[in-house]
């Protein structure tokens, strides 16, 4: 049982350190700097944001 | 989050987590266990659960093949947690321990019929269960069980009468004249299997309740219906 | 709306301006990926119509047993598994996959990667799933809920899908565009998730089966992450995806996304063993997974803010994009499903639904309604872009639409009523268990009538891509046509 408990109590300390670490080098790379801007990614010049694509349906209706 | 790296080991960990929690940590608490031994009010050593008999074991693979756990679970709820004790599905909860000698395990997810955790008990009858596989309809009047024909053999009668395991039918069920209905070895497999299931043995972690408790899940069981229909 | 000429190009391999390099490579992804995804796509849909008529025969013989009684190989109990089976690895599992590597390759940035070694990982797993089919039919079935493929189809499965994860991987390594958007995280993840949930679910119970109850707890750990850890962000993926592109307009808030992803890696895989409350299994195992389950208000509640915010302001677009109808559609039945499913583990609810047709009707509410939707639409975008055809008929677009919607409502609310009904009646003792099993006829007949309206819609669907394949590779090669506009324009075709 000792063993066990203390890979428990190692593990319980461990998993939580390399969150931090993690979140600390996320943090100093720049992971959280406007973000804003990898909402961008599935446009670029030739389907700007703005552009709807695949409209297709009910055209005449709405044309009138 | 553009870094590849920490992003496999996030998704990894994640999972890693519940593969520890809810498959290693279950297989350690419940993968050792034993039978119980225990001595009866008679002085008789006891053992539960036990292996199955050969033509039981080979009808839990009927019972596999056929899909039998889509309709019927076999597990028993706690008292107080669903109907299944007052039913007469079973006379104490079902533990891990009454498994452990199922391969595959079938709890079931659905109840589109009773549950047999306990059938070889409330239906000890072999006419009984030959004839409701044959065709529910015979026994259980308004079923939706599937009838399983391709279970039993219509055949011409033998020029020395009738053979002995040939079914006793009447009315719209019955052969055609001349003819008997004769369950084949997979149809009497099955049911060995089905009168098999068994867990009226008490455990320590599942005792069976006390005398006064019992009377009185067993009268309200009998006082609403047959076991067989339930 | 932009020029039509603009887009026409983006669309066209051989007919691109000079120096438009972004539009070139968006072309250039779009006709790589024609053969790969064509082959996931159109094999998904002829499993999606198979697994249509086996849900079929299998609801009729709920409320009329004697209906192809006297077959072996079609009773109840072998027609059902092999119904999931095919709807979930066959269709679901193979169009998700096909969906999954042309987004792969639009957001990576790069053309599809040896599209030889996708090709044979489709070829293998048709031949895996038919083998497995046939086995369930022919009563070789594990009975063990998902994972009824016997074992000798299963390890052909596995070869095919270690091929598709070398091609993520390459194409992951390959990307030109650093940046990864949060439906390469779902996407990612689901492609890794799922390697691990299935080789451990076939060797723990399949192969070397471990002992009692702890296969029960692999079974559920393993099932309800295949929803959770594969339909679940693929689906997420699929939907960040298209509802930002379709209406040109960025998701809501991409720090809600960042959220929503790291709560669902960390709750959603503890969930499974909330499916065996009451059941024999330490009280400790199933409590973690309510908790767990209750956890997911975070996830769920961050990703339905994100979607449906984004889409406000943009509701009348639904009118004019079949893909944004589907989409949006699905991620009403994810907000909704997740609720639902929320509920169903609580202990008190689980009392009484448990063992009812009530998890049957939540089940599909997820498969059907949030994943089958989501697909339906991502195809409505991708096809006509890898093919370059216009989808041949648009009436056929609304048939399919309307028929799967009403169709699913009329699957979805009666079951779950009377699945609770059931539930209700089954605690109650003193109904025999025969007038339970009444009780649910009506609503089980209902669910035919459900059947056959999704059916209508899947064929009406497979009608439209056979129409536009045959455009494609048949004799009958139609000019391309504006899909902005509908107007048509002359274009070389068959470089």
């Amino acid at each position: 049982m000792t063993p066990m408990f203390l890979l428990m109590a190692a593990g319980s300390l461990a998993v939580p350190a390399v969150a931090l670490w993690a979140l600390r080098w996320a943090v100093g790379h720049g992971e959280f700097q406007m973000p804003e801007r990898a909402a961008l990614l599935p446009f670029d010049e030739a389907e700007p944001v703005g552009e709807a694509t695949d409209i297709i349906l009910n055209q005449r209706t709405s044309k009138r | 989050m553009n870094y590849g790296p920490l992003l496999f080991l996030g998704i990894l960990f994640t999972l890693a987590s519940s593969w520890v929690g809810l498959v290693l940590m279950p297989n350690r608490q419940l993968g050792g266990l034993t039978p119980d031994t225990s001595t009866n009010a008679a002085g008789v050593v006891v053992v539960y659960p036990q292996a199955r008999p050969g033509e039981a074991q080979q009808g839990a693979e009927i019972y596999r093949s056929l899909g039998c756990v889509y309709c019927h679970s076999q597990q028993v709820r706690p008292e107080g947690f669903g109907s299944d004790i007052e039913r007469g599905w079973g006379k104490r909860r079902t533990v891990s321990r009454d498994y452990i000698y199922d391969k595959p395990v079938m709890l079931g997810t659905s109840r589109t019929g009773p549950d047999l955790t306990n059938i070889g008990e409330r239906q000890p009858s072999v006419e009984w269960h030959l004839s409701h596989l044959y065709n529910p309809q015979i026994t259980s009047k308004g079923s939706v069980m599937p009838p399983y024909p391709f279970l039993f053999e219509v055949r011409p009668v033998g020029a020395r009468g009738p053979s002995a395991d040939a079914l006793k039918l009447s009315g719209e069920h019955a052969a055609p004249a001349g003819f008997e209905v004769v369950p084949t070895a997979a149809a009497k497999q099955l049911v060995a299997y089905l009168r098999s299931l068994k867990t009226s043995s008490p455990l320590p972690e599942a005792p069976l309740p006390r005398k006064g408790e019992s009377d009185d899940a067993k009268s309200s069981a009998t006082a609403t219906n047959t076991p067989a229909s339930k | 709306m932009s020029a039509p000429s603009k887009t026409l190009s983006a669309l066209m391999p051989g007919d691109v301006p000079a120096g438009d390099g972004r539009r070139a490579l968006l072309a250039e992804i779009d006709a790589s990926c024609r053969v790969p995804v064509l082959f996931f796509v159109v094999s998904g849909l002829a499993w999606l119509l198979l697994g249509t008529l086996l849900a079929l025969v299998a609801s009729i013989k709920l409320h009329h047993p004697g209906f192809l009684a006297s077959w072996e190989f079609l009773t109840f109990g072998r027609v059902r598994p092999a119904h999931l089976n095919t709807v979930i690895y066959g269709w679901a599992s193979q169009t998700g996959i096909g969906v999954t590597l042309w987004l792969m390759c639009r957001l990576c940035r790069v053309p599809f990667v040896a599209p030889g070694l996708a090709t044979v990982a489709a070829v293998f797993w048709n031949l895996g799933l038919t083998v497995g089919t046939a086995g369930i039919l022919a009563g070789d079935s594990t009975s063990i809920e998902w994972l009824e493929m016997p074992r000798y189809a299963t390890p052909i499965l596995f070869v095919s899908y270690a091929m598709i994860a070398v091609w993520s991987v390459i194409t992951f390594r390959l990307r030109t565009e650093r940046h990864l958007y949060v439906s390469q995280w779902y996407l990612l993840a689901a492609l890794l998730w799922f390697p691990w949930l299935y080789a451990t679910a076939q060797i723990m119970l399949v192969m070397e089966p471990v002992r009692g109850t702890v296969q029960a707890a692999v079974n559920w750990w393993f099932a309800h992450n295949v929803l959770g850890l594969w339909f679940t962000p693929i689906g997420l993926g699929a939907i960040y995806y298209f509802i930002p592109k379709v209406i040109g307009r960025p998701i809501h808030s991409y720090y809600l996304s960042v959220l929503g992803f790291w709560s669902l890696a960390l709750f959603y895989n503890w969930n499974g063993l909330h499916h065996l409350i009451g059941g024999p299994l330490p009280a400790w195992m199933i409590t973690v997974s309510i908790v767990a389950s209750v956890m997911m208000l975070v996830p769920v509640t961050v990703v339905a803010i994100n979607h449906h915010f984004t889409m406000w302001g943009h509701f009348s677009k639904l009118w004019h994009s079949p893909t944004l109808r589907f989409v949006v559609l699905g991620a009403v039945c994810y907000t909704l499903t997740s609720l639902q499913g929320i509920a169903n583990s609580l202990r008190s609810y689980s009392e009484v639904v448990h063992f009812t047709h009530h998890t049957i009707a939540h089940a599909h509410l997820g498969v059907y309604g949030f994943f089958t939707m989501v697909m339906f639409g991502s195809l409505y975008y991708v096809l006509p872009r890898i093919t370059c055809r216009e989808w041949p008929c648009l009436g056929l677009v609304s048939v399919h639409f309307w028929a799967c919607t009403l169709g699913l409502f009329l699957y979805v609310v009666p079951l779950s009523v009377g699945g609770f009904l059931q539930g209700l009646a089954m605690n109650d003792a003193s109904v025999p268990f025969l007038k339970v099993v009444e009780g649910t006829l009506p609503w089980l007949k209902l669910r035919t009538c459900a059947g056959l309206l999704l059916g209508l819609g899947h064929l009406a669907f497979v009608a439209n891509v056979a129409w536009m394949l045959a455009r494609v590779f048949g004799p009958y090669r139609k000019p391309v046509v504006a899909l902005l506009t509908g107007q048509e324009t002359p274009v070389v075709v068959g470089k």
